[in-house]
């Protein structure tokens, strides 16, 4: 990401805001206020913070499923008015439909846009493959465990090809284990992929550990406090996460979200 | 070790015969005990034979109606044909309208009282209304049917359309999906489980009613046997019916349990696992992907 | 699609939307009054609109009577001559009383069931016939062994109503959560403590549900019979004037048993609330400020 101080114009930014706000209830509740950012192609930006700080709200507004109150945000050079194909979002909960196989699930976008082609469900086929969940293509939601469902939607989330990547808090209700296991995942996949990700987490560690840049966002009202950047080298193992300078990221994380 | 295992998995397997068959004979005995005291206490005179039929006689019954005077065939046919015809008349106006209704919420928030009001109404009992307009024959037979299991899968299907899950509709949103798209691929298959459920209420409903109609009008079908009958004091064959029916209820429970498993597949794990497995073998058969 | 409102920021924000309770009675009223009018109006419209297709002859057949014929039948039934009120008492006695009856067979046997597992095992078959056998298939045998009374319709009513209430109650006490049932334990319950204090209410709001069906079908079982066979009663009254022709008048009574059926369903609606208090907020909010006020009482003292 581009800091907001620097003015020059980047070929390579692919989502912006500018003074974005959000305000629900007539203006009474200010979920967001002032957002600017400029996040480069490929990069991997996490929003961290607590609840009502606006994160959610940010990602939603990228997303297209809500309207900035003021300010505007630019994807690809467009400003964003709703859903878009080059935009793929993820969820906390898997919200997979269960009459529906793994496979099925996967498929689900490309539904909405075309007549399925073999290429289309050879490609949903290796997607699954890719979060490991071959053997259970043909499986039902109801016969998988909570951190496959995820990983079926992770799968979902990336059959649109879209090269904008948004993922809401997707890890939050799983297991310790399960989620660490599912980190090293997407950060594989992503790279494999070239996508430029949004990661909204409450999890500090997570966010430091994913990401290149952590947007520290703090609540009462929901504003961007500072824009961290992890020059931590990839790809990352799990071990990273007791280094001096993983620490000392995450203690800085902490101050921003102290001082106010 | 291993032959001890073995053996204690064999043993707990017989222990669970014996416990089936211990209960299968417990039941069994129950049952024969409960008729035996039934046929003795009516040859001894302790219950009027006249009012409560002898196990012997009822069987008896079910001989000669089924089989010497085969009488019984032609009335089971005329109940079940109408029966059958205005369920399916019924349940389809009932879904047609329940889908309507609940794609509207305007017309929903104002039909509301009216079906508040429809569902208090005992249904069945505008059986002699029906008959004195429509006058006496199958027509009037079919109305009844028709009213009283429309009800269900209206109030099921309306239910189901309208109570759908907030985050798939979000996720289809996101997805910028049309209301086509969401209507086929999304509130169409959530709501089949429920209409289902409303379709065993319905065919129920339309027996009864049915039946119902069939004792007002006393010319043929079950109903109208088992009045004639006990008219007649015959309650050996009144009771005949009646166990028929019991069957017949029998057969129409568990035919709509099948149908659930077979429609609604993916709330059962012997679904789940069937069609999975169907699913895997079309692409197989289709594709190059092993 | 309403956008997410988080309770939190709206407390954080210090914005609080003016409740509905702080609003003077007239302006409540009043709200009322908005809200019922446009039903209203649709319910005159519909009336007016049935009303001219009758008369302009629109609709001919002898089956759809006028609205105002309807209206002269309910004022003749329930004011000039008054006819009516013997027969609603009786369908609306022989309901209930079936209805009772019913449901102290179905709770007693669930309970048994419940609490003695065998039991349960050998009862269950004869439910399950009970239930898979119309019901209204009894009404002539019923009549024969009751009677052309009150009785008959009584029996029948407490036979169908039988199976609903049955099977809610059982699988209301034999539901098993098993993080509460580890509860008791831990806390050294015995299982008499279990079954009380418990099982029997987490089974509260399933035996409603079933109380609720029953009561249904209780109606429906002593119309049923009075159709069979009576002399009083609303299904009886609506039966004549049905082979009367005069359909004005039948379904001016058809509207009396949706009163009745009306008045069992809310009746029930309101002990269910009443019971099962836990379901609703306000009524929460009314039992806790009840139970503190109470427990100051004691402690004054």
């Amino acid at each position: 990401m581009i800091h907001p101080n620097m003015a020059a114009i980047d070929q390579d930014v692919v989502v912006s805001g500018l003074n974005v706000g959000k305000t629900f209830a007539a203006g009474t509740v200010i979920a967001l206020q002032d957002a600017t950012f400029n996040i480069k192609r490929g990069s991997f930006v996490s929003l961290v913070g607590p609840s009502g700080c606006g994160k959610s709200t940010l990602l939603r507004l990228v997303s297209g499923l809500i309207t900035p109150s003021s300010g505007e945000i630019n994807v690809h050079g467009t400003p964003v008015l709703g859903p878009r194909s080059d935009i793929s979002m993820m969820f906390q909960k898997a919200t997979l439909l269960d009459w529906r196989t793994a496979l099925e699930n996967v498929l689900l976008p490309t539904e909405f846009q075309r007549t399925l082609t073999k290429a289309d469900k050879s490609r949903a086929m290796e997607l699954l493959e890719l979060v490991g969940l071959k053997d259970f293509a043909f499986s039902f939601p109801a016969q998988l465990s909570g951190g496959m469902q995820q990983r079926v939607a992770l799968a979902r989330l990336l059959q649109t090809g879209a090269d904008i990547l948004l993922l809401d808090e997707p890890f939050g209700a799983l297991d310790e284990f399960t989620r660490e296991h599912l980190n090293i995942e997407l950060m594989r996949i992503v790279a494999e992929v070239g996508a430029t990700t949004i990661f909204v987490t409450h999890n500090i560690t997570e966010a430091i550990f994913l990401a290149d840049q952590v947007v520290v966002m703090t609540s009462r009202p929901g504003k961007m406090a500072k824009i961290i950047d992890v020059e931590l080298e990839r790809p990352r193992a799990l071990s990273i996460q007791t280094s001096v300078a993983f620490n000392k990221l995450v203690e800085d994380v902490r101050d921003t979200l102290e001082a106010v | 070790m291993a032959a001890t295992n073995v053996g204690s998995y064999e043993h707990s397997t017989a222990k669970l015969h014996t416990v089936a068959i211990k209960r299968m004979a417990i039941h069994a005995i129950i049952f024969f005990c409960f008729i035996g005291l039934w046929e003795f206490g009516s040859r001894m005179g302790w219950l009027d034979p006249l009012f409560y039929p002898r196990p012997s006689a009822i069987l008896h019954s079910f001989w000669l109606i089924y089989v010497e005077n085969g009488n019984i065939w032609f009335h089971l046919y005329a109940t079940m044909s109408l029966v059958l015809f205005g369920w399916i008349a019924g349940s389809v106006l009932g879904i047609a309208l329940g889908s309507l209704v609940g794609f509207n919420p305007l017309v929903r928030r104002f039909l509301k009282p009216y079906v508040i009001v429809l569902e208090a109404t005992p249904r069945i009992a505008v059986a002699p209304l029906l008959i004195a307009a429509l006058g006496f024959g199958s027509m009037s037979k079919i109305a009844i049917i028709m009213l009283v299991c429309f009800f269900a899968p209206f109030i099921n299907t309306l239910s189901g359309v309208v109570n759908v899950n907030e985050d798939r509709l979000e996720l289809f949103r996101s997805l910028r999906a049309s209301k086509m798209q969401v209507l086929r691929k999304l509130v169409l298959p959530d709501a089949i489980p429920v209409i289902m459920s409303g379709e065993r209420l319905a065919l129920t409903a339309a027996l009864s009613g049915a039946l119902v109609a069939e004792f007002i009008q006393r010319d043929q079908g079950i109903g109208s046997l088992i009045l004639v009958y006990t008219r007649n004091l015959n309650m050996a064959s009144a009771f005949a019916c009646i166990f028929t029916l019991t069957v017949l209820g029998f057969l129409i429970f568990k035919g709509m349990e099948m149908l659930d498993r077979y429609i609604a597949f993916w709330k059962y794990e012997e679904g789940r696992v069937r069609i999975s497995q169907k699913r895997r073998e079309k692409m197989k058969g289709t594709s190059h992907v092993g | 699609m309403s956008d997410r409102i988080k309770t939190g920021n709206l407390k954080n924000q210090g914005a609080v939307p003016a409740s509905d309770a702080n609003m003077p009675v007239f302006d409540q009223l009043f709200d009322l009054a908005l809200r019922l009018l446009p039903h209203l109006a649709l319910f005159i419209a519909i009336i007016a609109v049935w009303e001219i297709a009758v008369a302009t002859q629109l609709i001919t057949s002898i089956i759809i009577p006028r609205p105002s014929a309807i209206g002269g039948a309910i004022v003749e039934l329930y004011i000039t001559k008054g006819t009516i009120y013997r027969h609603f008492i009786v369908t609306f006695s022989e309901s209930v009383l079936g209805f009772c009856i019913g449901a102290a067979i179905a709770v007693g046997l669930a309970v048994c069931s419940a609490l003695v597992e065998s039991f349960r095992r050998y009862v269950i078959p004869y439910a399950v016939v009970l239930n898979v056998t119309p019901g209204i298939a009894l009404t002539p045998v019923i009549i024969a062994w009751f009677g052309y009374g009150m009785g008959s319709k009584i029996a029948l009513a407490a036979i169908i109503s039988f199976f609903p209430i049955f099977v809610n109650t059982l699988t209301g006490l034999t539901q098993f959560d098993e993080d509460r049932e580890e509860l008791f334990r831990s806390l050294g319950a015995s299982k008499v403590q279990v079954f009380a204090k418990l099982r029997v209410p987490a089974a509260l709001p399933l035996l409603f549900a079933g109380l609720k069906i029953g009561l249904t079908t209780a109606l429906i079982g002593a119309v049923v019979a009075e159709f069979a066979q009576a002399t009083d009663g609303v299904g009886v009254l609506m039966s004549r004037f049905s082979f009367q022709l005069n359909m004005a008048a039948s379904l001016a009574t058809l509207l009396s048993m949706t009163a009745i059926g009306l008045i069992l369903f809310y009746s029930m609606e309101f002990i269910d609330d009443q019971i099962v208090f836990w379901r609703r907020e306000s009524r929460r909010e009314e039992k806790s400020r009840a139970r503190a006020k109470a427990w100051k009482k004691r402690a004054g003292k």
